[in-house]
């Protein structure tokens, strides 16, 4: 390690790899204690391996200092890296508990402290392991026109480009430049090997400071939420963020703030001459990363969701050379069976209802099952791991009986205090408040449009539609299609039974 | 021990068989079902089971209409359907125009895509608007959909000219050269000796890692240009990793030197620009060069 500078002053550097946290660190207690053994085995020999040694410094035996004490260590340092590396080589073939692993990385080889890279990789390896551990928030890279070319940024040629070109080197540096005046931060960036996106981890350090005695003061707020992941799936306009917090720790208005500051240096960082981005909601926030990948992710799922999904699969239209028609139908024979005893399981597990009334309703049920398949496609299925936790929908239609005129006026204002005072006591606006126009709107019209929200909470809010569908609480039927999912949003406005489309719609491509 | 292990060996080889022979079956069927008088001797034998004749033309007929439409799209590549959209909300009536577009490559069909059109418009009735589709976003469908679809508006202001044909085939000529640029990266790799599916398994089995730091150059420490393996002792140089983001316009190519060279495709195949830089941060302009051309021969390019 290079000797402490005696004098500190604040300077214009981010925190590199290699700057290390004591492991007494909250930070540090929090991320190790969360992971699993065989995720800090892992990490341990990742760690080890050649490429990454700079940012990862063991105490190995040449470190000890001559006059230091021998005895009272529990783990003698190793020699050497391979030595090392045949230790955690062979804690990995056998078995044992978490904790071994744990005090050993902490106590033992890694006793000086953990680098910013080893924390780094250990979060992300977290959010790898639980991909359902973060809430996230679906933005888009849009191309700001440019009102001098509108017709150029659009037009399509042999070597014309229409998504945002991601560059790590370049996106890194411009980003730095960008957040360094504000504050320190250490970055990771890491193109993930087992799903199709690159993971930025943002390590916000607010403070002048850059060195390594800075680190390791906890800032004054120990609540607040230190690092920001930002996620893009490869080959597509999408960015994810999220708040990296631990569990039940509430994210702050600093942590926001702070988000809030990476979020928007994004988009110049991604931008050059003659092309500018900005970042655009996409009315989507879930937990689950799997979810996020197939509704604005880089596959063909994005905009065939719900109903539709039947396009994307091969259910719709086989192959143009299959010509075998016997074995489809099979095949459909096979799915509705697997169905049935599924169905049969369900039903037989609780309350073991009478045999005969369910001969009785075959018929029924096995109609709305078929209801239900025509409006879900292969979507919303209880174990496919894209479950919305959360979806929250306005109603906007006007109230279906109007009586008096003058009552409406008084209701609709009532309503509008009432919203605001709500709006007070919860801190923050939510998105479904009406914005100035839609208000003016609605009061240019002579119906009462009161603000009526629905809330879908569940493990997989589609999955639990389609399974009331097919009990024969909700007519699948009658069911607008937002309901299967379809619009590919977790938040929105509903009118004549359609999700709004934003009127203000940001171009680009 | 053995004996359940043997059985169990046994079960699954029957069950392959099984599967073989049913496979087998269908396909017979599909060539009986396709005979071509088949349903006029249907129609005209005396038959002893008047429900089995009529179920024979039942499957018969299907044949034949899988057959047509088989050939129809296998011909025509971009074909046209009109589907019901189940939402009793739908506008215009939950009427759906499909469009579908097949990508063959090597005689194969590789993959189908679909996009979705409704009417919302209740003025101009002829006026598509894209209402689902199946498009990876990596295809620039917007711009296509700006250039080739009708923009008008709400507003009574008269449409734009709008050219379905047109549209899908420019939508087809993306697909079907991102399809193929995909196919040459596959070939890229396979020239190299990258074999992609063993080579990382073994790779992640020697050092664990979730994947790829790309800023790893933020450190500039003196060491890391020594460690890495030697060089090969005869002096040639290896191809180590092709890389490629998911549109294939961009290619990575990595050396075992630890040089690296970035090049840059246009949508028909063709490298039209190329930096190749050696582990020192020089550049390389004589393999930058040489690397400009057809992106199939771009191994055997490199590797002169």
């Amino acid at each position: 390690m290079a000797p402490k500078p005696k004098t500190t002053v604040p300077d214009y550097k981010n925190i590199p790899h290699s700057h290390r946290l004591p492991t007494t660190h909250r930070e540090v207690q929090r991320t190790f204690s969360k992971l699993s053994r065989q995720s800090l085995l892992s990490l341990a020999l990742q760690w080890l391996a050649k490429k990454n040694r700079d940012f990862c410094h063991p105490y190995l035996l040449g470190d000890r200092d001559a006059d230091e004490e021998e005895e009272d260590e529990l783990y003698t340092p190793a020699q050497s890296y391979e030595e090392l590396q045949e230790i955690y080589k062979e804690l990995a073939a056998r078995k044992g508990g978490k904790r071994e692993v744990q005090d050993r990385i902490l106590e033992g080889d890694w006793r000086t402290g953990v680098s910013m890279f080893q924390l780094a990789t250990a979060e992300i390896q977290y959010l790898l392991d639980h991909p359902s551990s973060l809430r996230w928030t679906a933005k888009r890279l849009a191309r700001i026109p440019n009102p001098k070319s509108a017709s150029l940024d659009m037009e399509v040629t042999n070597d014309s480009e229409h998504l945002p070109r991601f560059q790590a080197q370049t996106f890194m540096a411009n980003l730095a430049r960008e957040l360094t005046p504000l504050m320190k931060a250490h970055y990771l960036l890491i193109r993930i090997k087992t799903m199709p996106m690159t993971v930025l981890r943002v390590y916000i350090h607010d403070s002048p400071y850059s060195t390594e005695t800075s680190l390791a003061v906890d800032s004054a707020n120990p609540d607040s939420a230190r690092s920001v992941f930002f996620i893009w799936p490869n080959g597509s306009p999408f960015v994810y963020s999220s708040i990296a917090n631990h569990f039940g720790q509430v994210i702050s208005d600093d942590g926001r703030h702070l988000r809030d500051i990476v979020q928007q240096a994004i988009p110049k960082a991604f931008s050059r001459p003659s092309a500018r981005y900005q970042l655009a909601s996409t009315n989507f926030t879930t937990k689950s990363l799997d979810a996020l990948l197939a509704y604005r992710g880089p596959g063909k799922s994005n905009a065939a969701s719900g109903g539709w999904s039947i396009f994307q699969d091969h259910s719709f239209s086989q192959n143009a050379l299959d010509f075998i028609t016997s074995q489809r139908g099979d095949g459909h024979g096979k799915h509705g069976s697997t169905k049935d005893t599924t169905g049969s399981a369900v039903k037989a597990g609780p309350g073991r209802p009478k045999r005969t009334l369910d001969e009785k309703e075959t018929s029924e049920t096995k109609r709305r099952r078929e209801v239900a398949a025509g409006r879900f496609g292969s979507s919303a299925q209880p174990n496919d791991g894209q479950g919305l936790e959360r979806v929250e929908v306005r109603i906007d239609d006007p109230f279906p009986s109007v009586l008096n005129a003058t009552e409406q006026a008084d209701g609709d204002t009532s309503n509008i205090s009432e919203q605001s005072a709500n709006r007070n006591r919860r801190g923050r606006p939510s998105l479904l408040d009406r914005s100035l126009d839609e208000i003016e709107e609605l009061e240019g019209g002579d119906a009462w449009v009161p603000d009526v929200r629905v809330v879908f909470q569940g493990s997989h809010v589609f999955a639990g539609v389609r399974q009331l569908v097919e009990q024969g609480v909700f007519n699948g039927e009658k069911m607008p299609g937002w309901m299967t999912g379809e619009a590919g949003v977790t938040i929105g406005a509903v009118k004549e039974g359609r999700i709004r489309t934003k009127s203000v719609q940001i171009p680009g491509v | 021990m053995t004996t359940a292990e043997e059985l169990d060996g046994d079960i699954n080889d029957l069950h392959d068989r099984i599967t073989t022979l049913k496979a087998h079956r269908a396909n017979l069927a599909s060539i009986l079902l396709s005979q071509p008088h088949l349903p006029m001797r249907l129609e005209q034998r005396p038959v002893s089971n008047e429900r089995n004749r009529r179920n024979a033309i039942k499957l018969v007929q299907k044949q034949s209409k899988r057959n047509l439409e088989n050939i129809h799209r296998a011909c025509a590549s971009v074909t046209a359907y009109k589907v019901k959209d189940p939402d009793p909300y739908a506008v215009d009536d939950g009427n759906v125009l499909g469009v579908r577009i097949e990508v063959s490559i090597e005689g194969k069909f590789v993959e189908t895509y679909h996009v979705l059109f409704n009417r919302p418009n209740a003025v101009h009735k002829t006026i598509l608007k894209i209402h689902k589709h199946t498009i990876p976003p990596c295809i620039p469908l917007q711009p296509l959909a700006h250039r080739w679809l009708s923009t008008a508006k709400k507003s009574a202001e008269e449409p734009t000219e709008q050219d379905l044909i047109k549209f899908g085939r420019h939508l087809r000529k993306e697909l079907v050269s991102w399809h193929l640029r995909l196919d040459a990266l596959e070939k890229m790799r396979r020239e190299a000796k990258l074999d992609e599916q063993s080579a990382p398994r073994e790779r992640s089995n020697a050092e664990p890692s979730v994947g790829t730091v790309l800023n790893a150059f933020v450190s500039d420490d003196e060491e890391s240009e020594e460690e890495d393996r030697p060089d090969e002792p005869d002096g040639l140089l290896k191809i180590t990793s092709i890389e490629a983001d998911a549109a294939v316009r961009e290619v990575t190519v990595t050396w075992s030197s630890g040089r690296v060279g970035v090049f840059k495709v246009t949508k028909d195949g063709e490298v039209d620009k190329a930096v190749v830089r050696e582990r020192d941060g020089s550049r390389s302009d004589s393999v930058g060069r040489r690397a400009i051309g057809r992106i199939a021969g771009l191994v055997n390019r490199l590797s002169q």
